[in-house]
């Protein structure tokens, strides 16, 4: 019930597609509500003594070393695995020599029985994602950075290497949009981050389309559902599923 | 005005920072521009110590004064001031060819890195100001000259195109908001930056003194207290009196930016 209360409130406030600060906190906080529920591993990092602060997630990813064309030669596609679940407990199933880099590809069933080939020359990768506000455009703004499992951090280079080639064209193509470093302005260390001065633009047709249809919208989830899966942050659909049917990202049957 | 006769009497003080640069046993005077950036005014650094280096001993360039690394996406004369405003000239800092503190500083492997970090700041600074519309605006060409003039120096080039990023409605009475950066020393967090109207809404124009106020009150005085903290723009203390429209207007970075650092008085 006071989930649903507090999605009108953002709904009721989304004159434009601009946010403030309040409308930024309560976003995340309802985010945050949905991320303990389904374990998704978001936590919420006040700057001391005040109610600024800024939503925080790590996740291991695992990126083919050379990721190439969307296809390769025989035709598969590759999509970017989540190596761990939210817990950071290892699947079991994955091969431990994937993470090495030896020369055999691993064939892995999904829930739903279909099967998801990975190459497993592929590196593991360690991400860290920060969501913070940024004033000067009233919008969310997502930063980032990598660390390879012995803690060297990921270069400019390394980095775009490990976005799905058909982002890394969009993204190409668009350099406002593009991931570049920058100083994180609470921490003052080091990350990459999207820039947010198209957030407006494309948060615009987001909203106008889920208002059309009368839904409850938390603009910094769509946002993030737009922007996350570009540097491998999945936003699963659960966050969606009304509140009496929450399921933990880990189980296959509801509650 | 006041500005103009500060100026006058000590261009130095306002326009440049006396710099030593070392790198041991070598040393190099410089005299760096306070509006610019390190990697822009520094490839005379590169190539004289080049001469004495390997080719295979030479990394990224980077920039440390007394153990703290120095952030080079900062105006040269913010770096200044906020870690040696009360030494004596001139600023002795060192340069290093490897080691590269990745925690610490960005990678500036070109100027074209130092350029789209400076049009991100003249883009958020017109957010702030005119929504984006005046920037939007411009052309590319527009948005280069406004760099060519800040790398080669050319105050006329880059003041043709700054004016209009400088204009408002009159009946507005002043930007939207105020593009600001407040420094301090003291504190984790690298800088305070939030909205900030320049006119309050019974129309009275708000000052410095107002915005220290509400962002950082600890940097005033209070009446009867000694004074702790000096605050500074372009290494000058401007009266807390000034109106926040006419400083962002007059005494903005070309970056259209406020850089206000707030360090402690010195003791001695």
């Amino acid at each position: 019930m006071w989930f649903s209360v507090c999605v009108s409130l953002i709904l009721s406030d989304m004159s434009c597609s601009v946010l403030d600060e309040q409308q930024f906190r309560q976003g995340c906080q309802l985010l945050l509500q949905r991320s303990d529920q389904l374990g998704d591993g978001w936590s919420w990092e006040a700057v001391q003594g005040s109610e600024e602060g800024y939503l925080r997630k790590t996740a291991r990813r695992s990126v083919p070393s050379d990721w190439g064309p969307l296809h390769d030669q025989e035709g598969f596609s590759f999509h970017p695995q989540t190596l761990c679940d939210s817990t950071g407990h290892e699947k079991e199933e994955q091969d431990p020599a994937a993470s090495t880099g030896s020369d055999f590809l691993s064939a892995e069933e999904q829930d739903d029985g279909s099967y998801t080939v990975t190459d497993s020359s592929s590196r593991v990768v360690q991400y860290e994602y920060h969501i913070l506000f940024s004033c000067s455009y009233g919008a969310p703004v997502l930063y980032f950075r990598a660390f390879t499992l012995e803690g060297k951090s990921l270069a400019l280079e390394e980095m775009w290497s490990t976005i799905h080639p058909n982002y890394r064209l969009r993204l190409q193509n668009c350099p406002l949009s593009a991931i570049s470093q920058q100083e994180h302005p609470l921490l003052g260390q080091p990350f990459f981050f999207l820039h947010p001065c198209r957030t407006e633009e494309f948060m615009g047709l987001v909203l106008q389309a889920v208002q059309d249809q009368g839904r409850p919208v938390n603009y910094v989830l769509s946002w993030l559902s737009v922007v996350g899966p570009v540097v491998g942050l999945d936003v699963p659909l659960q966050y969606c599923t009304p509140l009496h049917s929450a399921v933990s990202l880990n189980s296959t049957k509801p509650d | 005005m006041l500005l103009h006769r500060l100026v006058a009497v000590s261009p130095m003080l306002l326009c440049a920072c006396f710099c030593l640069v070392s790198f041991p046993p070598n040393l190099l005077q410089l005299l760096l521009p306070r509006v610019s950036y390190l990697p822009v005014v520094t490839d005379k650094v590169k190539k004289h110590f080049l001469k004495v280096m390997r080719p295979e001993d030479v990394e990224e360039m980077w920039f440390e004064y007394e153990g703290t690394p120095l952030k080079w996406h900062y105006p040269i004369g913010v770096l200044f001031d906020l870690h040696a405003s009360n030494t004596v000239l001139p600023w002795n800092i060192t340069v290093h060819f490897k080691n590269f503190p990745d925690q610490d500083l960005l990678h500036c492997p070109s100027n074209s890195i130092v350029e789209a970090h400076f049009m991100s700041s003249i883009k958020e600074a017109d957010s702030l100001k005119h929504k984006s519309q005046v920037v939007n605006d411009m052309q590319k060409k527009d948005h280069k000259q406004l760099w060519m003039g800040l790398q080669n120096d050319k105050f006329d080039q880059f003041w043709a195109m700054n004016r209009k990023l400088m204009e408002y409605p009159t009946e507005d009475g002043g930007f939207r908001y105020i593009p600001f950066r407040i420094y301090q020393t003291l504190s984790d967090r690298p800088f305070i930056q939030k909205l900030f109207r320049p006119v309050s809404p019974d129309c009275n124009a708000h000052t410095l003194g107002d915005l220290l106020k509400e962002m950082y009150p600890d940097a005033l005085t209070n009446d009867g207290e000694q004074k702790r903290y000096q605050v500074l723009i372009h290494g000058i203390e401007p009266l807390l009196e000034t109106p926040l429209q006419w400083l962002s207007e007059h005494l903005s970075h070309p970056d259209n930016f406020l850089h206000i650092c707030v360090v402690p008085v010195p003791t001695d």
